[in-house]
């Protein structure tokens, strides 16, 4: 089982990371059991509070180094060019269950996961000399395969919910250069926006 | 690479062993194994096998075989052929090694030849790797280290694993040149816990750490800070605020710091205290520090939970703190100078510089005051340190204070003297003479000494008295004269004492004492004397003193009293004790007992007056006083058989353990008479004889015991008649009694029993009733043998009461209980008489006797 779990789990993992994923999958909470490669630690929640609030302390500079990188007309445009407006972004509800805010915390990782894929990948296309820029994407990237991993054990250890189904933001390989920018900056304001939220809810 | 090598060494065999060039390359032989790893201490054994070929070619078989290790011949006792075409080599406990291992074949001729060549290695398998620990450098990747244990002499591959709970991460492998250590490729996320362990690998064997699971948070070491900023206080010149920049980590770790500080010249770290830093900050402001000092800082970070690592220390940064205003005054003194000018003189003052730490800023200039006796004051600023002016030859007093940014010093005071000083010195007058120093860098230590002009005679003697006088001496003891009745250096003092008629007896004393104490004195004298002090130009008798010596020294009189008293006290207590221990004696002969009829009783006295009271009494009366014990003689005829008395007392014996601690109104009861239906149902026809051929009293008693009627009256036998009271008295009959228990052959003629009841057994019937039915242990066939008693008491006794007849009817078998019950009001009311008795006065007579005097049965 814990050979199959170690297939398994980093096969999902990886699937959640793809770029530039299709439509939104249906949500089909499956009760098969889990395990995970060693047990959780105990201070799992606390930890996943710790990456909530450190997410949450670099999400405004990521958010300005970006569209600072992009160059006008995106500094003195903000609110039309970077308005959080991502309209299939995963809901949260603050006030439900701790299996509940964690399955949902767990759709709304993986969905920026996958975007802030997608803009790390444009980024080095559009600004390849943005390095810093570049490096917080992937730090950012960083801890958020970490706290997806630490939603997944906890949802894993105490509730046995080995998969969550997860949707994924619109694919912008094809879109042009100013599309690309506008809806990375839209993310990276709505990450911004949601990542505080999620900071206060656990 | 070991490999390679042992491919290479076959290899070189194979072409030596060719026969001929462009032939098809075979070896003459080859050796098991061919893998030849072997662990050191292990035995290791390697055939070598020849192909028929060789043989048929070279004539030889596996005898020729030897075997060579780096050229050097292996010792033929290693060898072992197996068979014709091959033989083995064995190394026991092989050590250290990394040779080449060759099988030689001996050809015709003593032609040596290889044919065949193998590397062998000896080392050991890895150990199992210990002290794994990992470390985040911020900024950097983890890097991870541990012990590899002992030295394997092999190539050992060391490989960093790691895992979350639901990845697992690429290993790390360790470079050859740091086996010990391996940084992994992926960048730290903290706040997920990872799982990491070295596996080491050689070709002797595999083996793993133990796991390790941590967050790589509480393995960071934090990049130091960086200090922006030591700034002072003008308000506050003891302070300096210290702000820095810290590690991006405090944005969602806590941190907590450790500052040190030194001055810029010290050498040691001064540290501020850790409970004032152990948060999350950026400025810390240091106290306590020396005006106008600069300071040198340094600060480093970790998490303040304290797991992980401190940080480097930062770069050091200095500050100055603010000027307070200087804090001593600056020493100054004067040099006169001679001036030919008439009534005045110059006077130059020297001062030398505050050192920094009393400055506390930067000096700027110093003020001088000059003042006259009863004039005005000169004020003189001067940035240099000497001021020279000229003045009077009055006596001037001078103030020095220096001043910095801030403010002014305290004031040195320094006072010239007026100029005809030199003039006044008088003779017979003590001076003290100071010589100060005056160095480069300011006044050395001052030196003194005393002394006079011209010396005299003190003008006035020393005061002698007595501190203490004894039998023979006296401490004598004198104040120092006074420095101004001295008038030179006391050298010595003699003290001349005297009796009324004696001679003058003189005895000189040193200057430093200010006692002594004359011995050899006679007692019961007066004696005068006095003391003179001398000075090197003569000496002064001071006033006489007269006391007296005592006549006895002090505890004389006490060391003759007090051993008289206690003589006297002990001879008086030895005195006592013999009255005490031979009382009885002197009571027989000093004041013996008289007994007093109206005071007397007739003992209680029943046919069957048990002889075993006896034993009772003595549990009674240890001591053998027999004061109040009543006394039944019978004459008893020795001639009778006695097994049924000691029957019977055995039955007592058996009751008593029965019914002890239970007052029982049979065998419990301390009373005499609770023993008698033993002795009736036992002795009834020999208790009759008794009767018949003794004089016999008896009395029924009818009186209680406070109050308490009694429910019976009991009919007491008794020889007792005045003559007894002498049998009392002899000590034969008291040793009689105590061979009762002691001699079965003797059967006591006088028989002793005490009528002696407690309070508790003259308590009413009801408890009788009850402890009765505790004794549940006394059988039936003792009941019916005291029923008999009871019927033939009452036979004998026809005043029998009441209640003797209602226990008459009771069955015998049914009324155990009630039969107990009469049975023992009838034993109390016996025990309330003797109760009664307490209170009277001893006497010889029996003390179950009604008062009123005998009555005969």
């Amino acid at each position: 089982m814990k050979v199959l779990a170690a297939g398994v789990v980093p096969l999902l993992l990886v699937l959640h990371w793809r770029h530039g994923a299709g439509s939104p999958l249906p949500i089909t909470p499956v009760n098969a059991t889990c395990a995970t490669r060693h047990p959780c630690p105990s201070n799992l929640m606390n930890q996943i509070r710790n990456q909530l609030g450190q997410l949450n302390s670099s999400a405004n500079s990521l958010f300005i180094l970006y569209y600072t990188a992009q160059g006008e007309p995106f500094p003195n445009n903000l609110d039309k060019l970077c308005s959080p407006n991502v309209t299939d972004f995963p809901p949260f509800h603050a006030n439900g269950t701790e299996k509940a805010r964690l399955v949902e915390l767990y759709r709304i990782i993986a969905y920026l996961g996958a975007s802030l894929g997608n803009i790390t990948r444009d980024q080095k296309v559009l600004n390849p000399y943005a390095h810093g820029l570049h490096s917080k994407l992937n730090s950012t990237a960083d801890v958020l395969r970490g706290l997806l991993s630490n939603v997944l054990c906890r949802l894993c250890s105490k509730y046995h919910v080995s998969h969550v189904d997860v949707t994924y933001g619109p694919d912008t390989s094809g879109k042009d250069v100013f599309q690309k920018k506008k809806l990375g900056c839209q993310l990276l304001g709505k990450y911004k926006q949601v990542i505080a939220v999620l900071a206060q809810a656990f | 690479m070991f490999t390679l090598q042992t491919w290479i060494v076959q290899a070189l065999f194979i072409f030596l062993t060719t026969e001929s060039i462009g032939e098809l390359i075979v070896p003459c032989a080859h050796i098991h194994p061919e893998s030849s790893v072997i662990q050191l201490g292990s035995n290791f054994t390697a055939v070598c096998v020849l192909k028929e070929k060789c043989m048929d070619d070279y004539h030889v078989t596996a005898n020729d075989i030897f075997w060579k290790t780096s050229r050097v011949t292996v010792p033929y006792k290693q060898y072992t052929v197996i068979n014709r075409t091959a033989s083995s080599v064995t190394f026991p406990n092989i050590s250290l090694i990394n040779a080449l291992l060759t099988c030689n074949i001996r050809m015709f001729g003593q032609i040596n030849r290889s044919v065949y060549g193998i590397r062998i290695i000896s080392g050991f398998p890895p150990e199992k790797p210990k002290n794994l620990s990992c470390i985040v450098n911020e900024g950097k990747k983890m890097m991870c280290q541990w012990d590899p244990g002992r030295e394997t002499h092999l190539e050992t591959n060391y490989t960093l694993k790691s895992e979350w709970a639901t990845e697992k991460f690429d290993d790390c492998k360790a470079k050859r040149d740091t086996p010990t250590s391996c940084t992994v490729d992926y960048p730290p996320v903290y706040f997920v816990n990872i799982e990491v362990w070295v596996e080491a690998e050689n070709a002797l064997g595999k083996v793993a750490s133990d796991h390790i699971n941590f967050d790589p948070i509480d393995k960071v070491k934090l990049n130091p800070p960086h200090i922006l900023s030591v700034n002072n206080s003008k308000e506050l010149s003891s302070i300096l605020k210290l702000t820095w920049t810290d590690s991006r980590f405090k944005s969602f770790i806590t941190l907590k710091y450790d500052i040190q500080y030194r001055t810029k010249d010290a050498s040691t770290w001064n540290q501020v205290p850790p409970e004032d830093t152990s948060s999350t900050r950026s400025s810390f402001t240091v106290q306590d520090l020396k005006p106008f000092t600069e300071y040198v800082f340094r600060i480093r970070c970790m998490k303040e939970d304290g797991k992980g690592f401190w940080s480097d220390w930062s770069e050091e940064a200095s500050g100055i703190t603010y000027e307070d205003r200087p804090s001593k005054a600056p020493s100054f003194w004067y040099k006169i100078e001679p001036s030919h000018a008439h009534g005045t003189r110059s006077v130059q003052l020297k001062w030398k510089t505050l050192p920094p730490f009393e400055a506390n800023g930067k000096i700027l200039d110093y003020e001088v005051t000059l003042t006259r006796w009863k004039s005005h004051s000169q004020n003189y600023t001067v940035t240099d340190t000497k001021l020279t002016v000229n003045v009077t030859n009055d006596r001037y007093i001078a103030t020095l204070t220096a001043r910095n940014l801030v403010g002014k010093s305290d004031a040195s005071v320094l006072t010239i003297p007026a100029w005809d000083f030199q003039g006044n010195l008088v003779e017979s007058k003590c001076y003290l003479i100071t010589v100060t120093p005056v160095y480069a860098d300011g006044p050395g230590s001052p030196e003194h000494i005393k002394a006079y002009l011209k010396q005299a005679a003190p003008s006035k003697g020393p005061t002698v008295r007595t501190k203490k006088v004894g039998k023979n001496e006296a401490v004598l003891e004198w104040d120092q004269l006074p420095v101004d009745v001295q008038n030179g250096f006391i050298r010595n003092y003699t003290i001349f004492y005297r009796t009324v008629i004696g001679n003058e007896t003189a005895v000189n004393v040193d200057s430093s004492h200010t006692e002594y104490t004359l011995s050899s004195l006679t007692s019961d004298t007066l004696y005068m004397v006095r003391m003179a002090a001398y000075t090197d130009e003569g000496g002064k008798d001071g006033p006489e003193f007269t006391f007296t010596t005592p006549k006895f020294a002090q505890g004389e009189i006490e060391a003759i009293v007090v051993p008289v008293c206690l003589a006297f006290l002990l001879t008086t207590l030895l005195g006592v004790l013999f009255c005490f221990n031979k009382r009885d004696l002197i009571k027989k002969h000093i004041w013996p007992n008289v007994p007093d009829p109206s005071k007397s009783h007739i003992a209680q006295w029943s046919p069957h007056t048990p002889p075993r009271h006896f034993n009772s009494k003595d549990q009674m009366y240890p001591d053998g006083n027999f004061t109040d014990v009543s006394v039944v003689e019978i004459e008893a005829n020795d001639k009778k058989p006695f097994p049924e008395d000691l029957k019977s007392l055995d039955l007592f014996k058996k009751e008593k353990v029965n019914t002890e601690g239970h007052s029982s109104g049979i065998g419990g009861s301390s009373c005499m008479s609770s023993s008698r239906p033993s002795i009736s149902s036992s002795d009834e026809n020999e208790s009759a004889q008794n009767t018949s051929s003794t004089v016999q009293y008896s009395t029924v008693v009818h009186s209680g015991y406070r109050h308490q009627v009694p429910s019976v009256q009991v009919f007491s036998r008794s020889e007792s008649t005045q003559p007894l009271l002498d049998s009392e008295e002899r000590p034969e009959d008291l040793q009689l009694v105590d061979n009762v228990d002691g001699s079965d052959g003797i059967l006591p003629r006088q028989r002793y029993f005490k009528q002696n009841c407690s309070q508790h057994e003259t308590s009413p019937d009801i408890s009788h009733f009850e402890r009765s039915q505790q004794v549940s242990s006394v059988n039936e066939e003792d009941f019916v043998r005291l029923k008999q008693q009871q019927i033939s008491d009452h036979i004998s006794q026809p005043y029998g009461s009441g209640k003797m007849k209602m226990f008459q009817e009771v069955p015998a078998v049914d009324a155990f209980g009630p039969g107990i019950e009469g049975q023992v009001e009838r034993f109390e009311t016996v025990g309330m008489e003797a109760a009664v008795d307490e209170g009277m006065p001893k006497s010889y007579l029996p003390q179950t006797v009604r008062r009123g005097g005998y009555m005969p049965q």
